[in-house]
């Protein structure tokens, strides 16, 4: 049902999509946009009518209220981080940041690039995208390596509004400190690495 | 309300704050695009917490002691580096999950390996966005240099551990 032909309907044309893999970004399109709720609501449906066989009607309800507390639990994080997100989005020049990440930026360039990643908010289709803004402005490999790796490490929303609430200060605080200068280093890495990586026009 | 989130409620306040100086049409966009941004990931709350919650249920309460347990070391930090890179969706669905995890017994150095493996692996991440919009080589090369990474990341927090007193906050 996905044939090369739908990736020009695509509605998400702004993506900068390199034009000959076409049939791929066709069915990832698809798929970013519903194959994480199919999956999830698939796995969800099964596992409810395990529990129901196995434990009765008793234990499904039971889950779905605990589910219900801690939706209640994080909504508070959410709508706050959510928000502030919206507003980071709006004050944020990604093209000025960019100019400090260059190739022969140094480990100034990496920390710059970690720094703006655990300050990006939002999901992945804000991330990857800022990333090519970033490229045009003159980031190289390395800072853009070490900018999603810091993103997605330690990003301050996701921290903020999941992993503290959900796992504990204890271990949040530990792993974000553990975890913090290893963007700087697979950055240093990924400069050294003999792949050469032109942003997709 | 915790201290975390009074914490990221005044970040957000004073974010919207220099929103509306720059403008109020800047600081509208902004309201737009958190209501937008709700909306998507409420769907997916729907399904992804009775997910984590039943099968919070259905795991046995120490089945993942011998896999991922404190005692696991470096195979359960091994185990729950790729067990972390497999786990499919974004943090809604993934902490729950780990959430159901922490319950079953696992260990402290090994959730570190297990989350820090989701954040840097996440394959359904890689298919759907690293691929398409920054291209094969940029994957190779962040793959590369993030290799031993979430495996680092647990071994260092087994040393954090025996001194610290870290525990799991489950609720």
């Amino acid at each position: 049902m996905l044939h090369g032909r739908r990736a020009s309907r695509r509605p998400d044309r702004t993506l900068p999509v390199p034009a000959p893999r076409r049939s791929l970004p066709a069915v990832t399109a698809f798929l970013r946009r519903h194959a994480s709720l199919l999956v999830i609501a698939a796995i969800s449906v099964a596992a409810g009518v395990a529990l129901w066989r196995r434990d009765g009607g008793d234990a499904v309800g039971r889950a779905l209220y605990h589910a219900w507390e801690l939706f209640l639990f994080i909504m508070p994080s959410l709508l706050a981080g959510l928000l502030l997100a919206a507003a980071l989005r709006q004050l944020m020049s990604p093209g000025a940041l960019g100019r400090w990440m260059g190739a022969d930026s140094g480990w100034m360039g990496l920390l710059v690039a970690t720094i703006a990643g655990s300050l990006t908010p939002g999901g992945p289709m804000a991330a990857f995208p800022l990333v090519l803004v970033l490229a045009g402005a003159g980031a190289d490999r390395g800072a853009l390596v070490a900018y999603i790796m810091s993103w997605t490490l330690n990003g301050f929303q996701r921290v903020l509004v999941y992993e503290l609430p959900l796992l504990g200060p204890n271990f949040a605080i530990m792993r974000v400190l553990i975890t913090l200068p290893m963007p700087l280093l697979a950055g240093w890495v990924a400069r050294r690495l003999p792949i050469a990586w032109e942003p997709p026009k | 309300m915790t201290p975390g989130q009074a914490f990221l409620w005044v970040l957000a306040i004073i974010a919207l704050g220099f929103c509306f100086r720059k403008g109020p049409a800047a600081a509208h966009r902004a309201g737009v695009d958190a209501a937008k941004n709700l909306l998507k990931i409420l769907p997916l709350f729907a399904v992804a917490l009775p997910m984590a919650a039943f099968l919070a249920e259905l795991i046995p309460a120490d089945a993942a002691v011998a896999w991922i347990g404190p005692d696991s070391g470096f195979k359960g930090i091994a185990i729950g580096s790729v067990a972390g890179g497999l786990m499919p969706g974004g943090p809604f669905v993934t902490f729950p999950l780990v959430l159901a995890f922490a319950k079953a017994g696992a260990g402290v150095p090994q959730m570190v390996a297990l989350v820090s493996g989701w954040c840097i692996f996440a394959l359904h991440r890689i298919i759907t966005w690293e691929y398409p919009v920054l291209g094969w080589r940029f994957v190779a090369l962040r793959m590369i240099s993030g290799l031993p990474l979430p495996i680092a990341a647990g071994l260092i927090s087994e040393l954090v551990v025996e001194v610290l007193p870290i525990s799991l906050g489950v609720r």
